[in-house]
């Protein structure tokens, strides 16, 4: 290191601090909510504004724990289970057919794959009317299941075509060993495949979970009960109610980001090979 | 037992396939392939609110796209789908490939910010909209107080309330979500760059930008098709950011196709309407993924 001479060490200096600006600015509008958070109502108007909390005000989260028709934690359990059932319903479908289109030859397989493609790229507006009539005549508005069933829609064909690329690259010679050991199709999915498989079906589980919890259009549209509502759409209806409440809207914002930064900080991993395989979000 | 043998049989090789794949082709058959159908039938007929519950829906052939043609609010919402698309676009392949070279590098610094800037494609969009209109308010934003505390501008802008700064607002939050997205595709191409195509080229004296447009680019093409591609298609049919932050106001004068859409089904219910302002988004999306897809084909016949 000593070799290192001086412009060149100034050059990694100014690399250092150029990166350090870069991560300034782009994650400058997530701090300013978190301060705005924790900020007096009369502070949030303050010119020039203030980049840390003069005096910290936690009232805008107790606020929302002891009272308020638009319960935040109500809503975010509501997003919990509506976001978990639908992974759960993603994983379960798109499991075996991702191990059906990987490891066997059938026909109109070409054509399944293609669809899927397509149905990732499908706008939610295209869906959102007729589900909206289906699940009406259905009599599932206004039951979370009507969000569970249009959430899961997004998950199943991200996870097949995630998936199916690891199955695909699983060697044929465990297959044939597995048969030797006496496996049956579903006895070698079951033991053989799936564990190999196991770092896809995490890209998968985190990713049909982000976009349930990210969903606004169907939560919104089928769930008119305030109580049943996701926190997207809650935050969406505080918003029109509180308009300028902004340490109570940050608050909001801020609660309806820590599950995401909680699976950002233990699955980062997973999340860039699944923004790489897949790029895809809903 | 004995009926399960033929059955049985025809499962026992190639065509267990169909087995594992048929629960998950059924439900997206049920829950997109109908609606996909129904959605389109619904553009030909007039169901409202009260012809909502009638067993028989009145065909009314084109109607709703000749009556959508003629609204001029529909004629802007294509020409703003387009603007925000390119604009974004631009915005966020341009500042995403920038900061994807400078960012490539092996320092633990550059790892670090690399992966934290995948954060605000990861959060719900609604909550970006939520942050961006709160930092364009005209009275508490942070932009308007901070180009005032420098004395760039006297009077706060109204960002949100002017169809011109609207649409630029709306740009700016989506480019937010956009550049870790193309930063990343774009980082993972550079990563498949040999090193020695590039000392190679410096051996021979070419310079820094000769590099990049002879070397760095023409290596990276079909990443950068596929990221603009991809690119398109995600942002022209974005929905909650624009319905949050403006809801196509003021005026309808920023009303995506999708959000436009929304609001003849959900707040005018002229469902029918809604589902015709949605079909075109539908065919103009449809059109290009498959251009997207003739590219992927393409590209990968061609590296093979």
């Amino acid at each position: 290191m000593s070799a290192r001479s001086g412009p060149r060490r100034l050059y990694s200096l100014v690399v250092a601090i150029g990166t350090l600006a870069v991560f300034a600015v782009m994650m400058f509008p997530l701090y300013w909510i978190v301060v705005t958070s924790l900020k007096k109502e009369i502070e949030i108007f303050k010119v020039p504004p203030t980049l840390v909390p003069r005096e910290l005000n936690t009232d805008s989260y107790s606020a929302q724990v002891q009272h308020g028709d638009f319960n935040m934690f109500r809503s975010f359990r509501n997003s919990f289970v509506i976001s978990a059932s639908a992974m759960l319903i993603s994983l379960v479908l798109a499991i075996p057919a991702a191990y059906g289109v990987g490891r066997f030859f059938f026909k109109g397989k070409g054509l399944f794959i293609l669809s899927f493609l397509v149905t990732q790229m499908l706008p939610v507006s295209v869906l959102l009317t007729p589900m909206f009539i289906t699940f009406r005549d259905l009599h599932i508005l206004n039951n979370p299941l009507s969000a569970i069933l249009a959430d899961a829609t997004i998950g199943i064909p991200f996870s097949v075509l995630i998936l199916m690329s690891y199955f695909a690259a699983i060697p044929g010679e465990l297959t044939d060993a597995s048969r030797i050991d006496g496996c049956n199709q579903f006895r070698a999915f079951r033991s053989v495949f799936l564990p190999i498989a196991s770092p896809g079906v995490v890209v998968c589980l985190v990713f049909s979970f982000l976009y349930g919890w990210g969903d606004l259009a169907y939560g919104m549209t089928f769930l008119l009960d305030q109580t049943l509502r996701p926190i997207t759409a809650g935050m969406f209806n505080f918003m029109g109610q509180y308009g300028t409440k902004w340490s109570y809207l940050t608050a909001f914002a801020v609660v309806t980001i820590v599950p995401v930064l909680l699976i950002f900080v233990f699955m980062q991993r997973y999340i860039i090979s699944g923004l790489t395989a897949g790029a895809v979000k809903g | 037992m004995n009926t399960m043998k033929p059955l049985r049989r025809s499962f026992r090789y190639g065509n267990v396939g169909y087995l594992f794949v048929l629960p998950a082709a059924l439900y997206m058959i049920g829950l997109v392939g109908y609606p996909i159908v129904s959605n389109f039938l619904l553009s030909f007929q007039d169901v409202t609110t009260t012809t909502l519950s009638h067993a028989a829906k009145p065909f009314v052939g084109l109607r709703n796209y000749a009556d959508l043609f003629a609204d001029g609010v529909l004629r802007t919402s294509v020409g703003n789908t387009f603007v925000f698309t390119l604009g974004c676009l631009l915005l966020q392949f341009g500042i995403g490939f920038a900061l994807a070279l400078f960012l490539n590098r092996e320092s633990a610094l550059a790892r670090t910010v690399r992966g934290v800037l995948m954060v605000p494609w990861m959060i719900p969009m609604t909550v970006t909209a939520l942050m961006f209109k709160f930092i364009f308010s005209s009275n508490v934003g942070v932009i308007n107080q901070a180009l005032q505390g420098v004395g760039i501008i006297s009077h706060p802008i109204d960002w949100l309330l002017q169809p011109g700064t609207a649409m630029l607002s709306l740009i700016l939050a989506n480019t937010w979500i956009g550049i870790p997205f193309n930063m990343i595709l774009l980082s993972t191409g550079l990563t498949t760059i040999p090193r020695e195509v590039k000392e190679a080229a410096a051996i021979d004296g070419a310079t820094a930008p000769q590099a990049f447009f002879r070397i760095t680019v023409p290596m990276l093409r079909p990443v950068i098709e596929s990221v603009l591609m991809l690119g398109f298609i995600y942002t022209f049919k974005v929905f909650d950011l624009v319905f949050v932050m403006t809801n196509g106001g003021p005026v309808n004068s920023t009303h995506l196709l999708s959000t436009y859409s929304y609001k003849l089904s959900f707040t005018l219910f002229k469902y029918s309407q809604g589902a015709a302002t949605a079909n075109i988004l539908f065919v103009i999306l449809f059109v290009v993924s498959l251009l997207y897809l003739g590219l992927v084909y393409r590209n990968r016949e061609g590296g093979r």
